[in-house]
């Protein structure tokens, strides 16, 4: 009986060993699964289609080409590619403008006659009407055909309008510009920053500042990101706005400002470790040979710990990117592709986090953000595994 | 140290078994400019009624509704009517929607106290915040850069504006946006060149409104209570409150705010009341 | 020629002491600019109260409760679970695929953004599983984004423990079990502790997991039960700081929030400090 107890505990054990396992393919089927349905869904918005005028050239036109079309920037079919006729934009709402409640009929059952009979004697209409009011089978009118949201869309697209009407914008490049840039600037800050306080900490500091700088550092790194954001949006953002004389203060430099301060924690510790670990050997052997205690640290420990302190920054960045609160409140939010560090930038998790809420479930923003969520995910999944090869080719020069 | 544990598990299964008070709590999620309005309702509600509980979370309204749709909140609170399909789609999964109008809101435009502009057009708006136009000067103010600011997508007040105002032109590429409209006050007081739109009970002496003219120029109104009232003050709005079903406190609350112990909270707030 | 080599070094000594207490003087100046701004708002009320007047009154109690609770359910799930992941590895585990599985998992559990846990949490506890936003789904959310941290904390404490303790319990015939039982876990608690409290401090501070799967605006009642929404002192402190009509009035709200917060992790690191250091005094 005592025998079964213990396999049933070393069973049970085992099966709390996997848990991690379980929870990280669980989250890349979920964020997969939902993300890929993306390329499922039709490119105009769910339950809407585009009606065109039979005598029409047009067969289909992109997500782009409808934005433009319905914001009034493209007023001319030839330039779609049809015939040189004024586009007459038709949003389903108007029909409630041009027929009364009674000719529209009880429960609204003639309204697609009515839309019907509006398409056929506008030959340069282009029509915005949900699937379910839409005339079917009307000689004269002709369906816009639905493509679906393609990858280069999705992945190359420059535009990231999740609401607009009638066909929304997927672009990610904004959004991963904005990320890199803010991360790539934070670690240039932090580079310099964070590996300097390690070698002091590791090399230089006597044992009285070390008891002082590490717990001081840990507290750093304790510090919830809300903080740090709610810190930047209030000290850091009016002050960058007032020296750079921007128009603004929510900019990516701002973000990158913070994320450096936040990122320096794991930087400085995991460089210190590695530095840590050259053996006293080599350093006494330097400074028998004749090199002072400086000497020594540039041309023997560092070179040494180099690996480590490069998996140190491999791991700074993959906290970087990763963070979220700080700044959704500090970078403004703008989803374009930036120009400068000093331009407003929206970044992968700030979207996710601003977005999600509204999004309906199942619905193509909802997917849209899943995808996002899966390539956030494998950016940082490549950036731990970078840091492990790193620190691993060290192991081996050994 | 292992007593101490087992009584921690003991206090939090005995409380996670109250699981038969899940229904008392009334859910309101959605829009953060009726948001405000909800809380300070609440605050007055329950004062007559203690035993009430009620939550409110914000988010936008499309927030409120897409938890509608996901059954995660009783009440949805909007800044906008609901769209078309987001009503297809709850008809769809079966329920019915209901909804009440609760209060009405101005939506303010505003620009930094020192700006010398401090009256445009709709078509001004329109091109301001689509991009056309980019300079102060165009519009009769100092050379400086427009830097227009919108609330998050997911906002009742964003796609109001887009509709009222742009006419349902989308808004310009990359434009500033803001999670919560406090966020878009506190920008446009720190920026000199700055212009965006709140609700009208969010203005506060950190900023300037503007009177606006939806007739090309021959009128000029501000907004304030009274040209909201007589109709004057053309960017007016409904408030509503949508649900599916809801059960006694809901009822309740609602049948409160419409009382007029409830429109005179509806007016402290600074919003305007139903009976106009 | 020595001169430069000296001048050199005290350039660079220079150079790198400046660096450090630049760093200390960051954290300084984040801290000081907190506590100067919150230590006023600090009173029996606002610890205590409900907020009131559109969140520029009143105090921050239920968010406060809220946290409590976070912090307890997410122990209560992650704790356990890591401890016994944490055994089996180091004290069952054979050096096959499965270990090295099991180890790669654990490391890319930790480097995942704590969006990507808010996402996964809301889709498997709040939609599929059907527990709604609400503590439950928010303990366990945090539950997850802070397992990988209590499994490594337990993995290093239970290597701490030196192999004599084991072999001297098996020479005294005790199984496995119970050398792991009496032995080793009690030998290896201080540091097992120590992850507690700086989980502990962790999940009080994270906003993104508790967004989509627990946080609730204005809950002046507090929940009833795990399946009720709940304020939370870091997503309060969030809105305090971004929405509500008067931001400027609630400003000093939103610093009083942030001190408590603040006051939190800056507890939990010093228990955890004292705690490592009775450990080393008893060896």
């Amino acid at each position: 009986m005592k025998k079964f107890i213990d396999k049933l505990i070393e069973g049970l054990l085992k099966l709390s060993g996997t848990v991690t396992g379980i929870t990280v393919l669980l989250i890349i089927v979920f964020l997969f699964k939902e993300g890929s349905g993306l390329f499922q869904s039709s490119t105009v918005e769910k339950g809407y289609t585009l009606l065109v005028n039979s005598e029409n050239l047009i067969d289909k036109l992109s997500p782009e080409e409808l934005k433009h079309i319905f914001d009034g920037k493209i007023e001319n079919w030839k330039q779609v590619g049809g015939r040189d006729e004024e586009i007459r934009v038709f949003r389903f709402d108007e029909i409630f403008s041009i027929y009364t409640d009674d000719e529209l009929g009880e429960d609204y059952a003639l309204i697609p006659e009515k839309l019907g009979e509006v398409i056929n004697t506008n030959p340069a209409i282009i029509a915005y009407v949900p699937q379910k009011y839409s005339p079917k089978n009307v000689q004269g009118i002709k369906e816009l055909t639905q493509e679906k949201i393609g990858l280069s869309d999705y992945f190359l697209g420059e535009e990231w309008l999740p609401t607009a009407t009638p066909a929304p914008l997927f672009g990610i490049l904004p959004l991963l510009f904005g990320t890199l840039l803010v991360s790539f600037i934070a670690i240039l800050i932090a580079i310099p920053l964070g590996v300097g306080v390690a070698i002091y900490l590791a090399e230089i500091a006597n044992e009285r500042i070390r008891k002082l700088l590490k717990p001081a550092i840990e507290l750093l790194a304790g510090i919830p990101s809300v903080v740090y954001g709610f810190f930047g949006l209030v000290v850091l953002a009016p002050i960058v706005q007032k020296t750079g004389n921007l128009d603004l203060g929510e900019t990516a430099f701002t973000g990158s400002l913070i994320l450096a301060i936040m990122a320096l924690p794991t930087i400085i510790s995991i460089a210190e470790d590695a530095l840590r670990t050259t053996p006293k050997a080599m350093r006494d052997a330097s400074l028998a040979l004749g090199a002072n205690k400086w000497q020594t640290i540039y041309k023997v420990v560092i070179p040494f710990a180099s690996s480590g302190i490069a998996a140190a920054v491999v791991l700074g960045v993959g906290r970087a990117i990763g963070e979220t609160m700080a700044v959704l409140m500090v970078t403004g939010n703008a989803a374009v592709i930036p120009h400068s560090m000093f331009e407003s930038v929206r970044t992968i998790p700030a979207t996710i986090a601003a977005e999600l809420g509204e999004a309906p479930s199942g619905g193509t923003h909802y997917q849209a953000l899943f995808l996002l969520g899966a390539v956030l995910f494998i950016i940082t999944l490549t950036i731990s595994i970078v840091a492990e090869i790193i620190s691993s080719r060290k192991m081996i020069k050994e | 140290m292992k007593k101490l544990i087992l009584a921690l598990s003991i206090i939090s299964i005995a409380f996670g078994c109250n699981t038969a008070n899940k229904k008392e709590t009334v859910t309101i999620k959605g829009s953060d400019t009726v948001l405000p309005l909800t809380q300070k309702e609440m605050e007055a509600y329950q004062k007559k009624h203690p035993e009430a509980a009620i939550s409110v979370t914000g988010g936008g309204s499309g927030v409120g509704i897409a938890a509608l749709l996901s059954g995660t909140t009783d009440i949805a609170q909007s800044s906008r009517k609901i769209k078309f399909d987001e009503k297809l789609k709850l008809e769809e999964s079966g329920k019915e929607v209901h909804e009440v109008l609760i209060a009405y809101d101005a939506l303010s435009i505003v620009v930094h106290p020192d700006n010398q502009v401090s009256r445009l057009t709709r078509e001004q708006l329109e091109d301001i915040f689509t991009g056309k136009i980019t300079n102060w000067k165009e519009v009769g103010g100092e050379d400086l850069k427009i830097i227009p600011y919108a609330r998050e997508t997911s906002s009742g007040t964003y796609e109001f504006f887009k509709e009222s105002v742009l006419k349902d032109k989308n808004y310009m590429n990359g434009i500033l946006s803001m999670p919560a409209t406090g966020g878009i006050i506190q920008s446009i007081s720190q920026t000199k060149g700055a212009i965006g739109y709140v609700g009208f009970a969010y203005v506060n002496n950190k900023v300037k409104d503007i009177h606006v003219s939806y007739d090309n120029g021959k009128t000029y109104i501000e907004p304030t209570v009274e040209n909201v009232k007589n109709e004057s003050y053309p960017i007016v709005r409904p408030l509503f409150y949508y649900y599916t079903n809801l059960h006694e406190t809901g009822k309740s609350f609602i049948d409160f705010i419409l009382s007029s112990e409830g429109q005179k909270v509806v007016s402290e707030v600074g919003y305007i009341t139903l009976n106009k | 020629m020595i001169q430069t080599k000296k001048i050199k070094e005290q350039i660079a000594f220079s150079v790198f002491r400046l660096l450090g207490f630049m760093v200390l003087g960051v954290l300084l100046w984040i801290l000081g600019f907190i506590i100067y701004n919150g230590i006023g708002v600090i009173s029996w009320e606002f610890i205590f109260s409900a907020p009131t007047d559109g969140m520029t009154g009143g105090g921050i109690f239920p968010a406060i409760v809220g946290t409590f609770y976070l912090i307890i359910g997410s122990t209560l799930f992650a704790f356990p679970l890591g401890i016994m992941s944490a055994i089996y590895t180091v004290e069952y585990a054979k050096n096959n695929w499965l270990t090295k599985f099991i180890r790669i998992m654990t490391n890319n559990l930790a480097s995942i953004p704590s969006i990507v846990f808010g996402l996964f949490g809301m889709t498997l506890f709040v939609n599929t599983l059907g527990f709604g936003d609400s503590i439950l789904a928010g303990s366990l959310t945090l539950g997850l984004l802070i397992l990988p941290v209590v499994i490594r904390t337990t993995e290093e404490a239970l290597k701490a423990v030196p192999k004599t303790y084991r072999l001297g319990s098996t020479a005294l015939g005790a199984n496995k079990i119970q050398t792991i039982k009496r032995v080793v876990l009690p030998a290896a608690f201080p540091n097992i502790i120590t992850g507690l409290i700086l989980s502990i401090g962790r999940v009080s501070g994270e906003t993104a997991p508790i967004l989509f799967t627990v946080a609730a605006y204005f809950l002046p009642q507090l929940p009833h039960s795990i399946f009720d929404q709940a304020m939370a002192l870091p997503y309060h402190l969030y809105v305090l700081a971004t929405s509500g009509t008067d931001i400027e009035a609630a400003r000093p709200m939103a610093y009083g929030t942030a001190l408590v917060l603040i006051v939190i992790v800056l507890l939990m690191n010093t228990l955890a400090g004292i705690i490592k250091k009775r450990f080393e005094k008893n060896k």
